[in-house]
Order: structure tokens, then sequence, then C-alpha cells
């Protein structure tokens, strides 16, 4: 990365941001949905986003891969510094950039497709690539998301017929095959059983060893046992970012010691 | 009902509702048995008019209904002509209805949700739906066969392609509008443009109900009649230039079954025998297709 943002609120020392967002403002028509936020996302690090539901966190995941774009009448205003651009600037390649910045959604969309051509579809989108490279990268995604051993066989068959926690793993592996830098996870485990869900949570301890991490979670359990950093919404705003072990345990604003001790939510 | 307050013999909560439960038990008998005996109505109709064709239909099938041509009463014609015919004209009609109507479905599904051509496209495409078909074969008169100055089994052709297209646009539609916005929204998280997305992703998920789509329509033209009359005519020889008058199997039927000879009657039925086994087929074809496709998507 060409630029590098420092981040004197991080504990420790300062830390290197994957992405950085301020004075972000979010409308979805004129429903001002994100009030003025500024956030670092540290690299190489879990960033939770906790809040009750319509708080603006999955809003905010959706403008750092322009998702938004999609639909008419949503637009973002503000800075959100990403190598060294503005992804919010009209020049920016919306299809790079979420080649660059990946995501990962609450319920699992295995593609109508084999298991194997999942994960060749986004790569073949960015990169010409020879059927044994491919192979290659298809079977270290999948052992990435410890899903090799389980699929190994079937690579052919559809991905339809995994099991919800395999298709969400399948969709960790095919959005980390198109070699991100950044991953956005939108609750992702909300839709599995707890043992899957335990599954992807030790999955993210392992690629944020490569990955810088947002995900958004419902699950405060989830976001002290994953994230590094914490960041909790309530009415479009950030009220407070800390660490995980701050967050939990010493509070500063009033809102989110109600939040996280479930006065509401 | 006595007033005496004493104590309820046990099983008297069972006489809660009085009169009005009866009632209610009667209505509820009554209604059933009207739902039954219309069925079994309609069935029996269904199976007495397949009866019918199968008894009379089959009398005159033989070998030589599939490799003579239709010939002079008496001569001992087949139906090879109106056969070939019938699967040229619906044939074709398909393979050019079938892009036609999925470009214009994808069209509307996809682009422009709220522009004022894609409900005025959608008005018209749903209003071609249930124009009456001899309009349609007037229509292509009026364009093709007229300038032409003759019948053409490329009229017959696209008169069938008219009727075709509005059910595949319909189909498509539906059915890219059932792909969950999750899917597309997955597929254009990996950066996928806007038209792979469409191709690869939405097209895909939805196959099995679009070739449902176009089963079906194959179904409804290939039992067309008036159209055809106003377009491709008949031929009573063989001939599978696009050029020429073409027979066709309805419009066989419709020409034979009303003459007094005994052979052509004895054709007409072994016709619309062939037609309804034929159209059977497809239908269940489509149904098998869209439960296989249903279920392999859960």
């Amino acid at each position: 990365m060409n630029k590098i943002i420092m981040d004197d609120s991080m504990v420790g020392n300062t830390a290197v941001s994957a992405l950085a967002i301020s004075n972000l403002d979010f409308w979805y028509g004129t429903n001002h949905a994100l009030k003025n936020i500024s956030l670092d996302f540290p690299l190489r690090q879990v960033t939770g986003m906790i809040g009750p539901s319509g708080c603006g966190k999955s809003t905010l995941l959706r403008v750092l891969n322009r998702m938004y774009d999609l639909y008419p009448g949503q637009r973002a205003t503000g800075q959100v510094l990403f190598d060294g651009r503005n992804i919010l600037s009209p020049g920016v390649d919306v299809n790079v950039l979420r080649s660059r910045i990946g995501m990962v959604f609450q319920k699992p969309t295995p593609f109508p497709m084999s298991i194997y051509d999942n994960i060749a579809f986004g790569v073949h989108l960015h990169e010409r690539i020879s059927r044994a490279d491919l192979d290659q990268r298809v079977e270290s995604v999948l052992r990435r998301v410890a899903l090799w051993n389980e699929v190994k066989d079937r690579l052919n068959t559809s991905a339809a017929a995994l099991s919800g926690g395999q298709q969400q793993r399948l969709c960790i592996a095919r959005t980390i095959a198109t070699r991100p830098e950044v991953i956005l996870l939108d609750e992702p485990t909300s839709a599995l059983d707890p043992i899957s869900t335990a599954r992807i949570e030790e999955l993210l301890d392992e690629l944020k060893q490569e990955f810088s991490i947002a995900i958004v979670t419902h699950n405060l359990q989830q976001a002290a046992r994953c994230a590094d950093r914490v960041a909790f919404f309530y009415m479009g705003e950030l009220v407070e970012v800390d660490t995980a072990d701050r967050m939990f345990t010493a509070p500063q604003a009033k809102r989110t010691q109600d939040y996280i001790t479930g006065r509401f939510g | 009902m006595s007033v005496q307050k004493t104590s309820p013999a046990v099983g008297d909560g069972w006489q809660r509702g009085g009169a009005q439960a009866v009632r209610r038990r009667v209505v509820e008998r009554l209604v059933s048995v009207l739902c039954y005996v219309a069925t079994m109505v309609v069935l029996f109709l269904l199976f007495s008019i397949l009866w019918t064709l199968v008894v009379r239909g089959g009398a005159g099938l033989s070998l030589s209904t599939f490799i003579h041509s239709t010939a002079a009463p008496g001569s001992g014609g087949g139906l090879a002509n109106a056969i070939m015919g019938s699967c040229e004209q619906t044939g074709l009609a398909a393979l050019i209805g079938t892009p036609v109507g999925m470009m214009i479905g994808i069209y509307l599904s996809e682009f422009d949700q709220d522009g004022r051509i894609v409900s005025l496209v959608r008005f018209v495409s749903d209003m071609l739906l249930s124009v009456p078909s001899i309009l349609v074969g007037l229509f292509i008169y009026l364009i093709v066969v007229e300038p032409a100055g003759h019948f053409s089994g490329m009229a017959g052709t696209l008169a069938l392609a008219v009727l075709f297209v509005p059910i595949v646009v319909r189909t498509t539609e539906d059915m890219l509008r059932l792909v969950p916005r999750a899917m597309r929204e997955a597929a254009y998280a990996l950066g996928a443009p806007g038209w792979r997305v469409i191709l690869s992703i939405c097209l895909r998920s939805a196959r099995g109900g679009i070739m449902t789509g176009v089963l079906l329509a194959l179904a409804r033209i290939s039992g067309e009649t008036a159209p055809l009359l106003f377009t491709s005519l008949g031929n009573l020889n063989w001939s599978t230039s696009l050029n020429e008058p073409m027979a066709s199997l309805p419009v066989t039927i419709y020409q034979y079954a009303g003459s007094a000879y005994d052979d052509w009657v004895r054709l007409a039925w072994t016709g619309a025998l062939l037609i309804t086994v034929a159209v059977l087929a497809t239908n269940i074809v489509a149904r098998w297709w869209l439960t296989r496709n249903g279920s392999a998507q859960q």
C-alpha cells in the first residue's frame, strides 16, 4: 500500500489501516442512514460492528464495496480511503474494487453450479489462469476454509447439495479465491447452527493472518470472541469504538453500556 | 336448558355450539362433496376425450400414416406431409421465439425497472398473451402473405412465433424475478459486471423455469389452427419449402374432420391423437423438468 494512515486511537502502538473512513454520510433516498462516520479498519485485524437492527452497521459494510451502487437513490458522501484512493469517487472501477474488497453475506448464496465452478467463477472474472493453476487455487482456498476433505471427491457436484455451514464456508472460499485484501462479513453466522458458527469463528482467526476483516454481527459474544476492535452504532451514528476487551468490560458511552447489558436492542 | 345450578355431567362440554356447530359440520360436508363431484366431472370429461381419441384415432394409425402424404379420398393417403409441416413450423417458430422472448424477458426483469418503455412492453406482451389467435393469423396475412402474393410456410412460422414469444417473455421475466437478490449481490460482490451476473448467475438459476415456459409455449402453438389458415394454408403434397404453402396437422384435421369421406375422417382422428400425445408428452416433460430443477435448488 502506498499510503499509510496512522491511527493513534489504537491501543498498543500505531497500526496501519486497511480502510479509513472519514466524515461518511449515507442516504437511502431522503433517509439519512449514516451520519458523519469516521472509523479506521486496522490492517489484518478483525473489526466487529454491533448495534441494534437498523442502526446502519450493514449499510456501512455495503458502502465499503460500493454495493449501494446497484440501487438508484442510494448515495454516499465523504471519504473512504483504500490503497491511496477515495473509493467513493466516481473514477473507481467498482468491479476491481469488489475483487479487492470481498463480501460474505448473511445467508449462504451458492451459485447454481458445481462446487468447483463456484470458486472458478470469481477467479475467471479477474485473471487469465491455466487449468492447473486454477485447480491448485481451488484446492488451496478449500483447504483454507477447512472444506477440502469434505468435498474433494465431489467438486463437480452441485454446491446446493452442501449443508448450510458448508455452503457458507464455500462462499468464504469463493471470496478469498479472488485474492482480496479486505473481507466484509455481514452477519455470516446468523443462519447457521452453533457448530458451524464455531467453525466460521475459528476460520476468522486464521484468515486475519492475511486479510483485514470487517464483521457485522448481532451476536455480542461473537463480537467479543472474534473481534480485535469493536464499533458500536446507534441510529446511524458511530457511538464508540474500542478494543473488544475494553468495549465489553468498560464501555465509555452510556448508550453502549445500555446496549451490551441488554437494556435495549 | 335448565337454569338450575347443578354441576354439569362429564361430557356435556362437547355440546358447546349447539345447532350452529351442527350446521357448520353439514356445510363442511356439503362443500367437500361438491368439490369432489366437480373434480370427478372434469376428470371424466378429460378421460372420455382421451379414450375417444385413442379408440378412434388409434384405429387409423399405421405405418402408412407416417410415410404417405395426404391423398384423394379412397387412395390410402397418410399424414406425412402434415406431420412434417407441423414439426417444421412449430420447430422454427420455437427457434425464433425462444431467443426473442428470452431477450425481452431479460430486458423487462433486469433493465430500467420503472421506465416507461418497460411498462409499455410488458403491457403489449400481456395483451398478446390473450389476443385471439385468428387475429395473429390475419395480421401475418396482411404483412407477409398479401405483399408476397402467396401463402407460405414462413408466414405460418411467423404467426406461430408471434404466439410463442409472449409466453416465453412472461415465464422468463417471472423466473428471473424469483432469483434471490442475495444471489445477484453475491455475484456483484465478486466483481462481476452486470452482463455476467445476468448470463452466468441469473439465467442459469432460472433456466429450469424458462425451459418449462418454452415447452409449454411449444405445446400451446402445436395445436393452433386459426393462425395457420391465413398463412401457410395447407398443402396436399409433401413440401418442406418455407416459400410454399405448407401442410400442418391442425389444418388437416380441420379440413378432413368436416369432409364426407370415411377415410379422411379417420385420418383426422389419427391426426388429433398424434397432436394430443405430442402435447401431453411435452407437458409431462416440462413438469418433470420443473420438479427436478426445483428440488435441485433447495
